[in-house]
């Protein structure tokens, strides 16, 4: 990811090279021949609460968009990684299992979740990807949870 | 209406009694079984169905742990066989709890919301719990990582699980009455170190119903003043029922295979539990930082030292650091977010230092030799015991 493909807003970053999935707040970044990485972003990792486990698949699972890839254990909650895609898990990120605090560390870079082979690569236009949209999506996003109360005003 | 817990009702339902499930004496392999049994209504495919709120007690007594702790880190087990103690694994987080004749168990199932997040479910669904202890005249927030608080000391615990199937179960703890000693026995806590003030120190940061009215209460008749706040908060008309026979015979399968399994009890985190203490010379004399770790996470955080009272702002910040990832800048940021230097009269880096000094001395131990600590949800254990 380059410098340019980040931004902030409202105080929370966010990357605007790459797929997001409002719902879920995973996020998908194409890498060539419909290969992908797919992660959470920053938002997502903040209203799930702090992480304390990840349990990420094996290679060669298949995953279905809209369905549940892993699971992920925060402090207050435990509850489904859900696949923004459908295809095929290449490879597992074993720091990020290790140490989930790397996926608050650095959600868009070294905290990746799971890299992919798409099955269906229209499931990439299904996804927020216009930068303008995802970042309208985001700042309306940030303004509903510090209403709600689930991240800090 | 979905920022206030709208969408427990749903579409096109909104007059559909809940269910209501009150039952005494729960199994604690059998109380967790029959929450999580509550859940296969709401898979995704089944047809729309009100919210259960299930309002139970547990046999005195029950031991369980949240779901990633280490069970023998958390539980005294010898104590527990010498008591009849049972013990199990929740499938939400959070940490070690007694359960019993005292303490009201609250699961509320539902389908999960699309798009609501953890943390506003969590608060929708506690605002039900708030609403009821405000019918007693009790006030309480929220505070530290989804716990209620009164007046600074900890009521009730909640907890959240998704399964995969997109059904929801909230759990909560809510302490009508708390027998301290017992939990000191049960649960992994310092009783040996702090010996004659363990007790004291966990009634300075946890309150009940009895501490809080000065009559004895239990969880049977909290189970009214829960039902009131729920059916107010939500406007729900809640229907006295039964678990379906279907439910009952998934509950009695997940018991066997899952909650009363050795291979749930003993499922193990990749992390590893650790503890430290670090001393701060303060005006009024020398006080002492004890902190548990679960990998890099803070545990839990207590001050002890000669106080008359625990200050608030103490208080506060030992609950502001549990379940913080221990790096200097957030300790620094709880710290002075809290005033918790000001009210132990130390410079705010001093106390900073104390509080990593404390969790790298955890870290650094177990990175010598891995050891598994001692906590609960209430009190630490400040020293590593070598297995």
């Amino acid at each position: 990811m380059t410098d340019d493909a980040l931004r902030e807003v409202s105080g929370f970053a966010i990357a605007l090279d790459r797929a997001y999935a409002p719902a879920t707040h995973m996020w998908v970044r194409p890498t060539g021949d419909l290969h992908v990485t797919i992660g959470m972003d920053p938002l997502g990792v903040e209203t799930s609460g702090t992480l304390a486990q990840l349990s990420l698949p094996e290679p060669g699972q298949v995953l279905i968009a809209g369905q549940p890839f892993g699971q992920l254990e925060a402090v207050k909650f435990v509850g489904p990684l859900t696949s923004p895609v459908s295809g095929t898990v290449r490879a597992v990120n074993a720091a990020a299992a290790a140490d989930p605090g790397l996926v608050e560390r650095e959600p868009f870079t070294a905290g990746w979740l799971i890299k992919a082979i798409l099955s269906d690569p229209a499931d990439l236009g299904k996804l927020l990807t216009d930068p303008q949209a995802i970042t309208d999506w985001y700042a309306a996003r940030i303004a509903d949870y510090r209403l709600s109360g689930a991240i800090a005003r | 209406m979905s920022g206030t817990g709208g969408w427990l009702n749903p579409a096109g339902q909104a007059a559909v009694p809940w269910r209501l499930i009150a039952d005494d004496g729960a199994a604690a392999a059998g109380g967790l079984a029959v929450d999580e049994a509550l859940m296969a209504r709401y898979a995704r495919g089944e047809q729309p169905a009100a919210p259960t709120l299930r309002l139970y007690t547990y046999r005195t007594h029950c031991a369980l742990i949240g779901r990633y702790q280490n069970l023998e880190a958390e539980v005294d087990l010898d104590a527990c066989r010498e008591t009849g103690t049972q013990v199990s694994r929740r499938p939400t987080g959070g940490g070690a709890i007694i359960m019993g004749a005292g303490q009201l168990g609250v699961a509320l199932t539902a389908a999960a919301p699309s798009g609501r997040r953890p943390r506003e479910i969590i608060e929708d669904l506690a605002a039900a719990l708030i609403t009821g202890l405000a019918g007693l005249g009790i006030t309480a927030v929220f505070k530290g990582k989804n716990d209620l608080e009164v007046n600074g000391r900890k009521i009730a615990g909640l907890g959240l699980y998704l399964d995969q199937s997109g059904a929801l179960l909230f759990h909560a703890s809510v302490l009508a009455d708390l027998d301290i000693d017992f939990m000191l026995r049960a649960l992994r806590i310092p009783a040996a170190k702090l010996a004659d003030k363990a007790a004291a120190a966990v009634a300075e940061r946890v309150t009940t119903l009895t501490a809080l009215t000065g009559v004895r209460w239990d969880g049977p008749a909290l189970r009214p003043v829960i039902e009131a706040g729920f059916a107010k908060t939500f406007g729900a008309d809640l229907e006295p029922a039964q678990p379906s026979a279907a439910e009952l015979t998934a509950a009695g399968e997940l018991a066997t295979a899952r909650y009363a399994s050795m291979s749930w009890l003993a499922d193990r985190s990749a992390a590893l539990d650790g503890s430290g203490s670090a001393a701060l010379k303060t005006p009024a004399g020398l006080a002492r930082i004890y902190l548990t770790t679960h990998g890099d996470l803070v545990k839990n955080a207590i001050v002890v030292g000669d106080f008359n009272d625990l200050p608030p702002a103490v208080a506060d910040m030992e609950a502001a650091l549990r379940w913080h990832r221990l790096d200097d800048r957030s300790v620094a940021a709880v710290v002075a977010r809290t005033g918790a230097a000001g009210a132990l009269a130390v410079p705010a880096d001093q106390l900073v230092a104390a509080v990593l000094h404390a969790g790298h001395q955890a870290v650094d131990r177990l990175a010598a030799a891995p050891a598994r600590s001692e906590g609960s949800c209430y009190f630490p254990e400040p020293t590593v015991r070598h297995q």
